[in-house]
């Protein structure tokens, strides 16, 4: 027959102080929700801000350009970033890295072939890969190879998409121009070659039609005039493009920066702050009442401390008594753990239909990870429980 | 299962009492079915004694080893094993928990490691004199009655050693008689060694070796 705990159970005197009991359930539960609803909420936020976000690894990245004033007009010399130039911008404490774009120097062409009567003079630029915020595998290319991979700006395509109508031609989807090849031809220095180009990748980054930088050196050279390729925009890396330091330096050099791109990523900063926030206070608040339980649970045991003694005194195992003794309170545990999972739900289902309108990249239900706090959060309470009350009876031993 | 004991002195004694003790002090082996009579007037460290024996306590200098193993090296596991299936103990005062009834009282001591079947309470009340008690509380019995059920609960579980600790100091010689064969008659089943302290002889316990503390 196996170990009973039902006649132990009136031995423990559980109903003493019940307030204290219900303030830490509550608060639990609070602080459970709390916890849920941030880490749900901070997913939503990265589900709805992945696309469109222009940063990387905790990085700004701006270009600037320097500003063309009447007396710089003309002399592209003096608009045109030079080596000191950009070695003189790396050397700030406050930039990351530095990368040019470069253009082309020769005369390109873009067709779409017989699908979409479609032509027009075109520019390319290229960038250092690290310097991109989407870079596919297939974005390489080696000399004698005819199929160029393009990264094209996701503001032309809507451009384009804006106008194609007005111009007889057809609007498309993403998804389509990845797979319409179009007629890249570059011409120069007598020369004329066409390569199929491909577009890869939309940049919500750049402004600008990219392709692997090895083309672009070998086009320059091949079809173009002059021997060294200087950059009219620069592609900064840093940690806060909103920084004074930054902004000062760049006024004081009369660089303009494009910073409309950072207000979106700052914005997804600052809602991630506020949900992080929450969170870290969802994690005090469960721990505030973990200890609130832990009072309750050490006046419980005090309050039994003679029965738990004799219990110990005939024979009863302390590991076992623990268990059972923090076992009482699971169901209670996974109960208060399940409603704020509830809750959650709730909160999740509600967002997702009357705030967000059913927006496909959210979804209506809460997400993995979250099933897996509130588990681990259980299992938490569990353990504490157990630990101290283990730690209570071996000392009354 | 062999109790011995080794210099066993309390802390709070005089190194002057083992000149006169018959246990303090000295080397003594209890082998299995052994019955051991101790007499100890008040204050000679009786319940010491048996606090010790029991491993409630351990001011003490000496040893005291249960099958060569010293009972200050048991874990508080092996100390919980050791109480629910070798040693068993009546305490002289009794503890007991008062808010539960008679036979909750014995059957938390049963259920811990069953010896006997539920049945076997009733059996043992009845011929104790307290089969009418099993469903009052505790609190409500007196301290004879008391006694009678710390007994039976100590008779719940198998043990190699019985401990009394004045067990009958508050029943009329009848009813210590029939304690007192009940208790000898369960610890021949088991083949368990008695070691009964108290404050003078008795006649009706059929000791193997008599000791002066």
């Amino acid at each position: 027959m196996a170990l009973s705990f039902k006649p132990i159970r009136p031995l423990l005197q559980t109903g003493a102080n019940a307030w204290s009991r219900w303030f830490s359930y509550i608060g639990l539960g609070i602080g459970v929700l709390l916890l849920l609803c941030s880490i749900q909420m901070y997913i939503n936020i990265q589900q709805l801000l992945t696309e469109g976000s222009i940063r990387k690894n905790g990085f700004d990245f701006v270009s600037i350009t320097k500003t063309v004033t009447n007396e710089t007009m003309g002399k592209p010399d003096k608009n045109l970033f030079k080596q000191a130039d950009i070695d003189e911008i790396r050397s700030q404490p406050f930039i990351d890295g530095v990368a040019p774009l470069l253009p082309n120097q020769f005369r390109v062409q873009l067709s779409a072939g017989d699908i979409i009567p479609f032509r027009t003079d075109l520019f390319l630029e290229t960038l250092e890969n690290d310097f991109i915020d989407t870079i596919p595998p297939s974005f390489t290319w080696q000399p004698g190879q005819e199929t160029l991979p393009i990264i094209i700006s996701s503001d032309f395509f809507e451009i384009y998409n804006v106008f194609a109508p007005g111009q007889g031609l057809p609007q498309v989807s993403k998804e389509t121009a990845t797979g319409i090849p179009v007629l890249v031809t570059c011409e120069g220095n007598g020369q004329r070659q066409a390569f199929v180009g491909k577009i890869v990748a939309f940049s919500d980054r750049i402004n600008s039609v990219l392709v692997p930088k090895p083309f672009l050196d070998w086009a320059n050279l091949t079809f173009g005039q002059q021997k060294e390729v200087e950059a009219s925009r620069l592609f900064i890396k840093t940690k806060d493009a909103n920084s004074p330091e930054l902004l000062k330096f760049l006024d004081k050099k009369n660089y303009k920066i494009n910073k409309d791109k950072t207000i979106l990523g700052r914005n997804k900063i600052i809602i991630d702050s506020i949900f992080s926030g929450l969170g870290v206070f969802g994690i005090l608040v469960v721990i505030l009442a973990l200890m609130l339980f832990s009072f309750y649970l050490q006046l419980v045991i005090a309050r039994s401390k003679d029965n738990l003694r004799l219990l110990l005194t005939l024979g009863y195992s302390p590991a076992w008594l623990s268990k059972n003794v923090s076992k009482k309170f699971i169901p209670v545990y996974i109960l208060i753990v399940l409603f704020a999972l509830a809750l959650t739900q709730l909160m999740q289902w509600a967002f997702h239909h009357f705030a967000m309108y059913n927006r496909p990249e959210l979804s209506s239900f809460v997400h993995w990870i979250v099933g897996i706090i509130a588990l681990f959060l259980i299992a938490l309470s569990l353990f504490t429980n157990y630990r101290l009350v283990k730690n209570l009876l071996y000392k009354l031993n | 299962m062999q109790l011995a004991i080794r210099n066993l002195l309390p802390t709070y004694f005089d190194q002057s009492v083992t000149q006169t003790s018959e246990i303090w002090g000295k080397e003594l082996l209890f082998d299995k079915g052994e019955m051991i009579k101790i007499v100890a007037p008040s204050g000679s460290g009786k319940s010491s004694l048996m606090n010790f024996l029991y491993g409630m306590r351990n001011e003490y200098n000496g040893a005291i080893s249960y099958s060569d193993k010293n009972i200050r090296q048991f874990s508080l596991e092996e100390l919980a094993a050791h109480r629910k299936d070798h040693v068993s103990i009546v305490f002289q005062d009794l503890r007991l928990f008062s808010e539960q009834t008679v036979r909750e009282n014995i059957e938390i001591k049963r259920q811990l490691n069953p010896y006997h079947t539920g049945e076997k309470i009733t059996e043992m009340a009845n011929r104790l004199g307290i089969g009418s008690k099993l469903s009052s509380r505790c609190s409500t019995c007196s301290y004879g009655e008391q006694q009678r059920i710390a007994i039976i609960r100590s008779l719940m579980q198998p043990f190699d050693i019985l401990l009394l600790d004045e067990p009958f100091s508050h029943l009329d010689e009848k009813n210590s008689q029939k304690a007192m064969e009940l208790m000898l008659e369960e610890a021949n089943k088991r083949k368990a060694t008695i070691i009964f302290a108290d404050l003078e002889r008795i006649d009706y316990f059929p000791f193997t070796r008599l000791y002066h503390l």
